[in-house]
């Protein structure tokens, strides 16, 4: 007889008091084991052995508990994700304050190394089993029952998965991308979340440009007040107010490149809210500004500029690497997989994007080095026979004219360093 | 200070997260502990295993004088413990004193650091005092004996199979990806003339 679904499955137990036999369904709050699960803290940033054991205290706990978790048969295991939130707080703090490895700090000791490793692991296990309908030939979860615990019990969100990303898509991509693609297959609410979720991340590039007092879009929410002081500009600001945005910059552009290079199918409610145009008009405003501002300060602390000149540059190459990953999902990818009928909303939608950027000059310019804009228009005059060629020759020329007065070659080879 | 972080924007700010309160970091050690050592659920040995053992493999003669010994391990992890504990915590207490000193004649350093992740602080006599008493009721038996005790219990815990045992992981992790250095002051550098 094949078996039932975990979320169908019902179990009989006797009562301890009366002896009498009940039945209940087999993923149940009273089925959830008494555990305590701690939250996780990040490692001391300075050796200081106090901090140390206090952090290994804790880890050691957080590891047993998950080592003990997975160590679990399928139906206790569901029990327990559903119901018990000390696990919960757990995994989520350990997603929210594990150092990711561009973050700036002292090498931890030795067995501290040891610790992050084991718990680096057991955490990514967890979610791996979290996003599993399906362990077994007996032991799943019907896919519609699935989608719904996963989203009701917030065992994932989009915050979680995007922290996911950025911590596992290195080294267990295609687990990775496994794991994303079946979580947002089976509740596509994920889809509704990421499009909520989209104003709050542009608003992020938007409060990094008023920090900067680069307010984008002319669009200042609230006028300044008299007694305010003058926002400062990157170059005028304390070197440690510069610091903060440029760290901040760098998490957020790996992150969300980290994000869309696990999962590009992500790229069409990206570009719902024109996102192609929003992230080439922060890069014109705001790279030119940093990068003026860091090469400005030659008299202060040189081990720190060079520290944060490193994270500008990274986070333009995240910045381009973005918009390309955008324009593949959205134009070109379609264009590639679909018969020559159905490409002309897709090369137009190409067409509008780039015609939207034509002011961007530096970042046309960036772009175009380490994607050269003629390759994708020669391919869409490969797809289609009616291909519009005045706006393409426009374009294109707007690339050109992107780099005159620059010495192509040499911008070429500093972009190769990037 | 917590750095900056997108995901932790994400988190204030938008309304697909659910809100965490992060302010009982010290309680939770606390009630941590004490579920540990209330549950015993850990150590796989149990205070009924160790005195299973004992009774089965000693004489009648033996074990009345280990007996007392195990009375003096109980008094010590009542002290470590705390009176205020009931009798399950204490025997949990009392078994993990055993499992910690059985190869030991001696409280170190790793012993005394063992026990304080575990209980937290503790008065150091009830740790000699259980130490002595492990020391006496192990000077019956040849470590081998002692040893299978241990590995009994060690393999009940192995039974268990854990998810994605056999999956390869790796370490690595998004970096910084390699970029130019900083340009000396403050432009590319400039080729100077000496030719005068």
């Amino acid at each position: 007889m094949p078996a039932l679904p975990l979320d169908q499955l019902q179990i009989t137990l006797k009562d301890p008091k009366t002896g009498k036999l009940t039945t209940s369904p087999a993923l149940h709050s009273s089925r959830k084991a008494d555990r305590y699960f701690v939250s996780y803290k990040p490692p001391p940033k300075d050796n200081i052995p106090a901090l140390v054991e206090e952090y290994l205290e804790r880890a050691a706990f957080v590891a047993a508990d998950l080592d003990w978790l997975l160590a679990l048969p399928h139906d206790k295991f569901w029990c327990q994700v559903i119901f018990d939130e000390t696990l919960e707080k757990c995994l989520d703090s350990y997603l929210r304050y594990v150092p990711r490895k561009f973050d700036e700090g002292v090498a931890p000791a030795p067995e501290v190394v040891d610790m992050q490793k084991r718990l680096h692991r057991s955490v990514f296990l967890t979610f791996l089993r979290m996003s599993t309908h399906k362990e077994s030939r007996d032991h799943f979860l019907s896919p519609s029952a699935f989608g719904e615990i996963l989203y009701n019990n917030f065992l994932f969100d989009i915050p979680k998965i995007l922290d996911l990303c950025v911590l596992f898509g290195k080294g267990n991509l295609s687990l990775l991308q496994k794991m994303i693609g079946n979580i947002f297959t089976q509740q596509p609410s994920y889809y509704n979340d990421l499009d909520e979720t989209l104003p709050t991340i542009l608003q992020v590039f938007s409060n990094i440009l008023q920090h900067c007092g680069l307010q984008g879009d002319g669009a200042c929410a609230t006028p300044q007040k008299l007694e305010e002081r003058g926002r400062l500009t990157p170059s005028d600001m304390p070197l440690q107010e510069l610091k903060d945005i440029v760290l901040y910059l760098c998490d957020t552009c790996t992150t969300l490149w980290a994000f869309l290079d696990t999962f590009p199918v992500a790229g069409q409610t990206f570009q719902k809210h024109d996102f192609c145009y929003r992230l080439a008009s922060f890069y014109e405003t705001a790279v030119p500004e940093l990068e003026s501002a860091i090469k400005k300060r030659r008299l202060e602390d040189h081990k720190l500029l060079g520290d944060l000149w490193q994270r500008l540059c990274h986070s333009r190459k995240k910045l381009l690497e973005m918009f390309h990953i955008l324009i593949n999902q959205v134009c070109l990818l379609p264009i590639l997989e679909r018969s020559s009928d159905n490409v002309q909303g897709f090369i137009e939608e190409f067409l509008q994007i780039f015609s939207s950027l034509l002011q961007e000059k530096r970042f046309l310019r960036d772009y175009d080095t380490l994607f050269p804009v003629a390759d994708d228009v020669s391919l869409l005059q490969q797809a289609s026979s009616v291909f519009d060629e005045t706006r393409t020759a426009y374009i294109l020329q707007a690339v050109e004219s992107a780099w005159e007065g620059m010495d192509r070659q040499k911008t070429t080879e500093a972009t190769d360093l990037l | 200070m917590a750095l900056p972080r997108l995901t932790g924007a994400l988190r204030s700010f938008s309304n697909v997260t659910k809100q965490d309160n992060y302010n009982e970091d010290e309680a939770e050690l606390k009630i941590k502990r004490s579920k540990l050592y209330s549950k015993g659920s850990d150590l796989g040995l149990t205070w009924k295993k160790i005195v299973k053992f004992l009774n089965e493999n000693l004489d009648k003669d033996e074990v009345q004088s280990v007996n007392e010994d195990l009375k003096d391990i109980l008094q010590a992890s009542k002290q470590i413990v705390g009176m205020d504990n009931g009798r399950e915590a204490i025997e949990s207490g009392a078994a993990f004193l055993f499992k910690t000193f059985y190869l030991t004649n001696l409280v170190g350093h790793r012993e005394t650091k063992a026990i304080k992740q575990m209980f937290g602080p503790f008065p150091p006599s009830s740790a000699t005092a259980a130490c002595d008493a492990t020391s006496r009721i192990t000077s019956h038996f040849s470590e081998d004996d002692l040893s299978d005790l241990l590995r009994k219990t060690e393999e009940e815990n192995e039974n268990r199979v854990l998810f994605g045992k056999n999956i390869v992981f790796s370490f690595d992790m998004h970096d910084l990806d390699h970029s130019d250095e900083l340009p000396i002051n403050g432009d590319n550098q400039k080729m100077i003339s000496l030719d005068y």
